[in-house]
C-alpha cells in the first residue's frame, strides 16, 4: 500500500526534523511498543537520513510486562538494571523519540493496579527525566495509531480514520509539512512574546459556569512552539502542539470553573467536570461523571489540590477542530484552553534546579506527584490579561487569540 | 496456530532448551515478528521462576536503514549500555529465536556492508560467556508468513508450523521425554567416535574432496551442554548432529555446499570454497558470494574452520526432506562445516592453538545421499562413517 508508506514516510520525517530536531552525528533512541514497528522502521529512515550517527529501536512489549506485573517478587517491580539506567544517562547529548498509541487500552485492568502503579524502573526514569528537564536530550513524543485507539475514540476500530485526524493535528496535510510547523512554531513562540511582554499578573477565565482568576508568576515566562537544548537545539517535545502554557502561582487561584471537553483519566471518563477554588486550593469538586477519579487523585498528595499549569490554545487549534477526544493526554490537552492541577510545569523558570520542594512552594511553584490537565475553554470562554491594578486586556474572544 | 501449541513450545524451551532454574533471570533476543513467542517465552519462564525476563527485540529494517543510510562507523557501533546487558547474561539464561520474516529484505544491499555490519565486541563478549560456559542458552524458531513463502512458495504457516513440531518432537506424547530419549542417542554416537580417534575426515562428493585434521584433544559430542556450574541444557531445537572443534591448521581441497544458506538476511546459494592450508583462499557462490567474502574479511581467523558436524538420515529435520532456509534446521537435515570459532565445549582443559579463534561463526551445509565421509586413522586406513545419508558405525 504505497500511499500508506508515504504518509509514515512523511510523518517519519516530520518527527525527526521537527520533532527531535535531530543532529548530524548524534545516536537517537527511539522508544516504542512492538505494535509502532512500521513508524519506527520510517523515523530510523529518517534519522540516518538526517545524519544521525546510530539509531536504536527500543521496543517494549506489553504482553511481557503484563507477565512481569504479574509474577515479580515485589522488591523488584521497581528495581532498575545496570544497562536500563546506562541506556538512560546515554541521552544526555542525543536525540530521543518517544511514540504513543495504546494498542491494547484494557490489556492490565485486570491486574492489581496498586503493583502496575509501582512497577516503574524508577532510578531509570529518574535519569531520563533529568536530561529532559536538564535540556541536555533534544526529545519528541509523536503518536502511532493502533485499533485499540480508533475502538476507544469511533466505537469501532477505524484506523484509518484516526490516522487522518492524526495527519490533520499534526499538518500532515500540508503541502509542505516541515514549512507549515516552522509557520506553527514562529505562531506559538510569537503569542509567548506577546504574552511574557505584557507580563500579566493574574487571568480571568469567564464563561458558563466558570469565573476564574488565576495568579502568575512574575519570573515564569510562557512557553510554547518549542523548547531549546542547553547546546541551542531547539525541537518541538509534542507533535501535535496548539498551547502556550506557563506555571501559575499556585496561591493565587480562586473562583468557578467549569470543563468544556470530557477527560480521559486512567480509564474513567469524566465529564461536566466542576470545580472551586479558595485561595489557591480546590476547594469544591463536583462532575457530571467520574468526580470521584479527580478526588481520588487529589488525595495522593497535599497539594494536588493547586494548578501548576494553565495553557491557552484558541480556535486556530486543529485537535479542537476534529472535534474528537483522543483519550491521550499528547492530543486531548490541545483542544482547548486547559489547566492542570498537581505539579507545576518550570520549563520557562530559570535558576530553580538546586531548589527543595518546599523552597519551590514557598516561591509559588507547585510540587506535586500529580500532574493532570482538563479543558476549559472554548468559544463561550473569554480570557482576560489583568494587569496589577485589575485592568483587563482580552487574549481570547469567540475562541479567537487578541493579542497582536 | 492454535495457542496451547505456542505454549508447549515455548515451555519445551525453557525447560529442555535453556533449562532455565528458579531465580535465574532469563534473556530472549527475538526479531519483532517473533513477539508471540517471546510472549509465550516470557509466560513460561516466569511459570518455571524466573525472576526477570528481558525481552530485546530486532528489527532488520532499522537495522537494513543503518546499512543502507548509515554513516561508516554505524556498522560497528556498540552502545556501552548494550554491553551491559549482554554482560548481564552471565549465570543467566538466554533464548534466542530465528525464522526470518523477510528473507530477502538485505538482498539490494552492499553485500560488503552487510557482511562487515556486526557489533563485534558484543559477538566477543558473548564468545567469552561461551568459553567459560557460563550461560543456558537455546535457540529455536517461529513459523511465520514471509519464512513459510520462502519454504513452500506460498505464506502456508500452518504448513511451517506443523513442520516445526515433528522437528522439535511437539507431536510426542511427551516431547520432554521424547527429548531425553534422542539426546541419549546422539550421546552414543558421539561416544563411539570418541572411542574411535580418527586423524582426520575425509568428505568425497559433487564439487567436494575436502580433508580435515582432528585435534586429540577435541571430543565429539552431543548438543547436549552443561554449564561450568552443570546445568544441563540443549542449545538448539531441534538438534540432529554430533559434531567436534576440527585442527585449524590442517583442512585443503573443495568442498560445495548441498543448500542455500540464509546469512545476515540473504540467501547464499551453490558455495563452492577452496580450502589451502587450514584457510579459505577461494569463495565462488551462484548467488551472495559477497557476504561470505564480507563476513571472512571481518577478522584474521574467520577464515579458518571451526567445527564439524554429522547428521545422518534418521534426522527429523531431514526426513521432512523441506529445504527452511534457516542454519537452525537445515545445518540438522544433513552434514555441515562452519568456518569462524571452533566450539570450546568439546575440549577437556585448555583448546590449545588448534582451535580457531574469531568473532564469526557461520555454518553451511555440505551433506546429503552423495556425500561419502570416512574417518582416516593415523596410518591412512580409512574407515566408512556415512554413506548414502546411513550412519555407518553401528548404533
Amino acid at each position: 500500500m504505497p500511499a500508506v508508506t508515504s504518509r509514515l514516510a512523511s510523518y517519519a520525517e516530520l518527527v525527526v526534523r521537527v520533532g527531535a530536531n535531530v543532529q548530524p552525528g548524534q545516536t537517537v533512541q527511539v522508544n516504542a511498543l512492538v505494535e509502532h514497528a512500521p513508524l519506527v522502521r520510517e523515523i530510523a529512515e529518517a534519522a540516518y537520513a538526517a545524519g544521525a550517527r546510530f539509531v536504536s529501536a527500543e521496543y517494549v512489549d506489553m504482553h511481557v510486562r503484563r507477565s512481569f506485573i504479574a509474577h515479580a517478587a515485589d522488591e523488584d517491580l521497581q528495581h532498575t538494571h545496570p544497562w536500563q539506567l546506562a541506556r538512560a544517562t546515554s541521552l544526555e547529548g542525543n536525540a530521543l523519540i518517544m511514540i504513543a498509541g495504546d494498542p491494547e487500552p484494557h490489556l492490565l485492568e485486570d491486574l492489581d493496579q496498586r503493583r502496575l502503579g509501582r512497577a516503574r524502573p524508577v532510578e531509570a526514569l529518574d535519569a531520563q527525566l533529568a536530561a529532559q528537564n536538564g535540556r541536555t536530550v533534544n526529545w519528541t513524543i509523536a503518536a502511532y495509531a493502533t485499533p485499540g485507539q480508533a475502538e476507544q475514540v469511533f466505537g469501532e476500530p477505524d484506523v484509518e480514520r484516526l490516522w487522518e485526524a492524526f495527519e490533520r493535528t499534526v499538518r500532515l496535510d500540508e503541502p509542505d509539512p516541515v514549512g507549515a510547523w516552522e509557520a506553527h512554531v514562529e505562531k506559538l513562540r510569537e503569542r509567548c512574546r506577546q504574552l511574557n511582554e505584557r507580563a500579566f499578573d493574574a487571568l480571568h477565565f469567564s464563561g458558563p459556569g466558570t469565573d476564574l482568576r488565576i495568579g502568575l508568576l512574575p519570573d515564569a515566562r510562557w512557553s510554547g512552539g518549542g523548547l531549546d537544548t542547553v547546546d541551542g537545539i531547539g525541537h518541538v517535545p509534542n507533535l501535535p502542539t496548539e498551547e502556550v502554557f506557563v506555571a501559575p502561582d499556585w496561591r493565587r487561584t480562586e473562583g468557578t470553573v467549569r470543563s468544556t471537553r470530557p477527560l480521559a483519566l486512567g480509564g474513567t471518563i469524566v465529564e461536566g467536570l466542576r470545580m472551586r477554588f479558595e485561595n489557591g486550593r480546590a476547594v469544591e469538586v463536583d462532575a457530571d461523571v467520574g468526580a470521584d477519579a479527580v478526588r481520588g487523585q487529589m488525595e495522593v498528595d497535599d497539594f494536588a489540590t493547586a494548578l501548576g499549569e494553565v495553557a491557552l490554545v484558541d480556535g486556530d487549534s486543529r485537535v479542537g477542530q476534529t472535534g474528537l477526544t483522543f483519550f491521550s493526554t499528547l492530543f486531548d490537552e490541545n483542544a482547548t484552553c486547559h489547566i492542570a492541577y498537581g505539579a507545576a510545569v518550570t520549563f520557562g523558570i530559570d535558576g530553580i534546579e538546586d531548589l527543595t520542594p518546599d523552597e519551590r512552594r514557598a516561591r509559588g511553584i507547585n510540587v506535586s506527584s500529580i500532574h493532570t490537565d482538563f479543558m476549559i475553554g472554548g468559544p463561550e470562554v473569554a480570557v482576560d490579561g489583568l494587569s496589577p491594578d485589575g485592568t483587563p486586556t482580552p487574549i481570547i474572544r469567540d475562541n479567537v487569540w487578541q493579542l497582536r | 496456530m492454535s495457542d496451547e501449541r505456542l505454549e508447549r513450545y515455548a515451555e519445551l524451551a525453557v525447560r529442555v532448551g535453556a533449562n532455565l532454574q528458579e531465580g535465574q533471570m532469563l534473556f530472549v533476543g527475538s526479531q519483532v515478528e517473533h513477539a508471540p513467542l517471546a510472549r509465550a517465552l516470557a509466560r513460561a519462564a516466569y511459570r518455571a521462576g524466573a525472576r526477570y525476563v528481558d525481552v530485546r527485540y530486532f528489527d532488520d529494517h532499522v537495522r537494513k536503514a543503518m546499512i543502507e543510510l548509515g554513516p561508516d562507523d554505524a556498522l560497528t557501533h556498540t552502545p556501552e549500555w548494550l554491553k551491559a546487558l549482554v554482560n548481564a547474561h552471565e549465570g543467566q539464561a538466554t533464548i534466542w529465536t530465528t525464522g526470518d520474516p523477510e528473507p530477502e529484505l538485505m538482498a539490494d544491499l552492499d553485500g560488503e556492508r552487510v557482511g562487515r555490519a556486526r557489533m563485534k565486541e558484543i559477538a566477543e563478549i558473548m564468545r567469552a560467556q561461551m568459553e567459560r560456559r557460563e550461560v543456558n542458552w537455546s535457540g529455536l524458531a517461529f513459523p511465520n508468513e514471509g519464512w513459510a513463502k520462502q519454504v513452500f512458495g506460498e505464506p502456508d504457516v500452518e504448513r511451517l508450523w506443523e513442520a516445526v513440531a515433528f522437528c522439535t518432537r511437539l507431536d510426542e506424547h511427551d516431547p520432554v521425554d521424547a527429548w531425553r530419549e534422542h539426546m541419549a542417542r546422539l550421546e552414543r554416537r558421539a561416544a563411539k567416535l570418541n572411542e574411535l580417534r580418527f586423524d582426520a575426515l575425509h568428505y568425497s562428493g559433487p564439487g567436494t574432496d575436502f580433508t580435515v585434521g582432528l585435534l586429540d584433544n577435541a571430543r565429539w559430542m552431543s548438543a547436549l551442554f552443561r554449564t561450568a556450574s552443570g546445568i544441563e541444557y540443549v542449545p538448539n531445537l531441534p538438534t540432529e548432529e554430533i559434531f567436534t572443534t576440527p585442527d585449524c591448521r590442517r583442512a585443503d581441497g573443495q568442498i560445495r555446499s548441498t543448500r542455500p544458506l540464509a546469512l545476515a538476511g540473504d540467501v547464499v546459494e551453490g558455495l563452492q570454497l577452496t580450502v589451502r592450508d587450514g584457510r579459505i583462499v577461494d569463495v565462488q557462490a551462484e548467488k551472495g558470494a559477497d557476504v561470505i567474502r564480507g563476513q571472512l574479511a571481518s577478522d584474521e581467523r574467520a577464515a579458518y574452520f571451526g567445527e564439524l558436524a554429522l547428521v545422518d538420515g534418521t534426522s527429523r529435520v531431514g526426513k521432512t526432506n523441506i529445504t527452511f532456509v534457516d542454519t537452525l534446521y537445515d545445518e540438522n537435515a544433513t552434514c555441515h562445516v562452519a568456518y569462524g570459532f571452533g566450539i570450546p565445549e568439546v575440549f577437556e582443559g585448555e583448546p590449545g592453538d588448534g582451535m580457531n579463534v574469531s568473532t564469526v561463526h557461520t555454518d553451511f551445509m555440505v551433506g546429503g545421499p552423495e556425500l561419502a565421509i570416512d574417518g582416516v586413522t593415523k596410518d591412512g586406513t580409512r574407515v566408512p562413517i556415512l554413506r548414502e545419508d546411513a550412519w555407518q558405525l553401528g548404533e
